[in-house]
C-alpha cells in the first residue's frame, strides 16, 4: 500500500511542478508583453510631435504623414489584441523608416534642432522596442518550445493552452544605421 | 587613433635609440641576474648538503630569495622602460591619456562590476586614465587573490583574476544591472543541461538567453532586467564582444552597472613588464605590449562607445 501511495504523491508533485512551469512560462509571456506594449505607446506618443514638425516642411509625403497618423489612432484603440498590436508595430516601423529617409531630401529640415532631439528619441525607442521584441520572442519560444515538447505538451493540451506568435524582425532593423547616418 | 603597424612603425623608428640603450643595460643586467643564481644556488647546494633533509624547504627558500633579488635588479630597468617606452606609446595611442607607473585602479571599482568575488589581496600597477574621443576610460592592471582554507586546515591566497581591466562611461542609460561571463557549463554539459545549471545560480540574476548562437556559445548573460539586457547588448554589440574574444584569445568578462561598462580580460602574467631574458627589439615581444595597448585603449572606438546617437549625450 505505501509504495503505491510514494508512487501516487511522485506522479502528482510532478504534474503539479509541469502546470506551474506552464503558467510561469505563460505569465512570464505576458510579462514581457507589457513591456513591449509600453515602449511601443513611448514610440507612438513621438508621432504627433515628428508629424507637427515634419509637416511644415514635407509638401509630397503628406499621404505617409496620414497614414502614420492613421495607425496611431489604430493602435489606441482599445479591444486589440497581441496579434493586432504585433501586426500595427511592423507597419509603423515601416511608415517611420520612409519618413526618416524622406527627412533626408529636406536639409534645412534636416539641421533642425527639433528634429535633431526627436531623431535621438525616436532613435532611443527603437532601441528600446527592439531589445523588448528580443525579449518577447524569447519569452514566446521558451513558452511554444513547452507546449510543443514531451511530456508538458499534454499538460498544455489539456489546460488548452496555445502557440503564440512571435515578432518578425525584419533584417534591415537588425542594423539601424539609417537613422545614423542623418547625422553626419 | 593610430593603428597597429602605425605604432609598430613608432616603436622602432622614434624609440629606437632608447631601445638600444636599454638593451645594453638589459643584457648587462642577464648577466647579473645569471651570476646572482647561480652563486646563490651553489650556496643552496651546500647548506642543502650539509643539513641532508629539509630539501623542500631550502628549494622554497631559494625561489623567494631569488624572487626578492631579481625585483630589486631589475627596478631600475622596469622604471626607465615604463616611462621610455610604454609611455610614449600610449601618449602616442591617446593624446589627452596620463600614465602612472605604480597606479592602479581602485578596489572599489573592481567590486562595482560585480564581476568577481571581494578580492582579500588587491594590487596592481600601469594605470592609464583619460579621455579617448570624449569619452572616459581608465585600465591598469590587476590581480585579486581571495583567502581561502586549504585541505591542511591553513588559508591560501587563490587568484580570483589577474590580468587587464578596464571601465569606461557607456552610451547608453539603462537602471539594472547586466554581466556577461565566459561560459563554461554550456560547452561542458550541452545546451539543455548547461542552460539549466546556468538558470540555478544563486549568486547571479536572472538568466538571459541571447538571440545569437555564437554569442550564446561563448557568453553567458544575467542581469536583473531581461529586456534592458537586450537593449544594452544588441546584435553589434553581441558582435563585437565575440571579435573582442577571438582577437585577445583570452577570458572575456564584461559588466554593465550604473552607466559604467567595466571589461576583465584575463592575462596570466603582469603586463608591461619588461623582458630581461629576450630582447627588447624582437618582433614579438614589441607587438605584445603594442597589441595590448592598442587593444585596451581602442575599446572605446571598437566598442563605439563614442557614437552618441542616443538621448544620453
Amino acid at each position: 500500500m505505501s509504495t503505491t501511495l510514494i508512487v501516487l504523491i511522485v506522479i502528482a508533485l510532478i504534474l503539479v511542478l509541469i502546470y506551474n512551469s506552464l503558467v510561469a512560462k505563460k505569465n512570464q509571456v505576458e510579462n514581457i508583453f507589457a513591456s513591449v506594449d509600453t515602449v511601443l505607446k513611448k514610440r507612438y506618443d513621438l508621432i504627433p510631435n515628428l508629424v507637427a514638425s515634419v509637416g511644415k516642411y514635407m509638401e509630397h509625403e503628406k499621404s505617409l504623414l496620414a497614414e502614420v497618423t492613421k495607425l496611431r489612432a489604430d493602435a489606441s484603440r482599445p479591444n486589440i489584441n497581441e496579434a493586432q498590436k504585433i501586426a500595427l508595430d511592423a507597419k509603423v516601423s515601416s511608415a517611420l523608416g520612409s519618413i526618416m529617409v524622406a527627412v533626408e531630401s529636406y536639409p534645412e529640415l534636416k539641421a533642425n534642432e527639433t528634429m535633431m532631439h526627436l531623431q535621438r528619441s525616436l532613435n532611443e525607442v527603437e532601441e528600446q522596442i527592439s531589445a523588448a521584441r528580443r525579449a518577447y520572442n524569447q519569452a514566446v519560444t521558451d513558452y511554444n518550445n513547452a507546449i510543443e515538447m514531451i511530456p508538458t505538451s499534454i499538460m498544455a493540451s489539456i489546460i488548452n493552452y496555445k502557440r503564440k506568435d512571435v515578432f518578425i524582425v525584419i533584417e534591415s532593423q537588425r542594423e539601424n544605421v539609417s537613422v545614423k547616418e542623418l547625422f553626419n | 587613433m593610430k593603428n597597429i603597424s602605425e605604432l609598430t612603425d613608432y616603436y622602432y623608428k622614434e624609440l629606437f635609440p632608447l631601445l638600444q640603450k636599454l638593451e645594453t643595460d638589459r643584457t648587462n643586467l642577464k648577466h647579473r641576474v645569471i651570476v646572482v643564481g647561480v652563486i646563490i644556488g651553489a650556496i643552496a647546494i651546500i647548506i642543502a648538503s650539509i643539513l641532508k633533509s629539509h630539501f623542500e624547504i631550502v628549494i622554497f627558500a631559494y625561489i623567494g630569495i631569488m624572487t626578492i633579488l631579481y625585483k630589486s635588479m631589475t627596478k631600475d630597468y622596469t622604471a626607465e622602460f615604463k616611462q621610455g617606452v610604454i609611455k610614449p606609446l600610449i601618449g602616442e595611442i591617446g593624446e589627452k591619456l596620463i600614465y602612472s607607473q605604480d597606479g592602479y585602479l581602485s578596489e572599489l571599482i573592481f567590486e562595482r562590476s560585480t564581476l568577481f568575488n571581494k578580492a582579500d589581496k588587491f594590487s596592481g600597477n600601469d594605470l592609464v586614465r583619460g579621455e579617448v574621443d570624449g569619452v572616459n576610460i581608465e585600465f591598469s592592471d590587476i590581480h585579486a587573490q581571495e583567502k581561502r582554507k586549504n585541505s591542511k586546515g591553513g588559508s591560501e591566497l587563490i587568484t580570483i583574476f589577474k590580468g587587464l581591466f578596464i571601465v569606461s562611461e557607456f552610451n547608453k542609460n539603462f537602471i539594472g544591472k547586466t554581466v556577461v561571463l565566459p561560459d563554461s557549463a554550456q560547452g561542458t554539459f550541452g545546451n539543455i543541461i548547461g542552460n539549466w545549471l546556468q538558470s540555478k545560480n544563486a549568486s547571479r540574476d536572472e538568466l538571459v538567453k541571447m538571440d545569437s548562437v555564437e554569442f550564446e556559445k561563448e557568453f553567458v548573460v544575467y542581469s536583473s532586467d531581461q529586456i534592458e539586457a537586450r537593449y544594452i547588448l544588441s546584435h553589434s554589440l553581441m558582435e563585437k564582444f565575440l571579435q573582442l574574444k577571438n582577437r585577445s584569445q583570452r577570458r572575456v568578462s564584461i559588466s554593465f552597472v550604473g552607466s559604467k561598462i567595466y571589461i576583465a580580460i584575463s592575462y596570466d602574467k603582469d603586463l608591461f613588464e619588461p623582458v630581461v631574458f629576450s630582447s627588447l627589439l624582437d618582433h614579438k615581444t614589441a607587438m605584445e605590449y603594442v597589441k595590448t595597448l592598442h587593444l585596451a585603449i581602442g575599446v572605446v572606438k571598437e566598442l563605439k562607445l563614442n557614437e552618441k546617437i542616443w538621448s544620453k549625450k
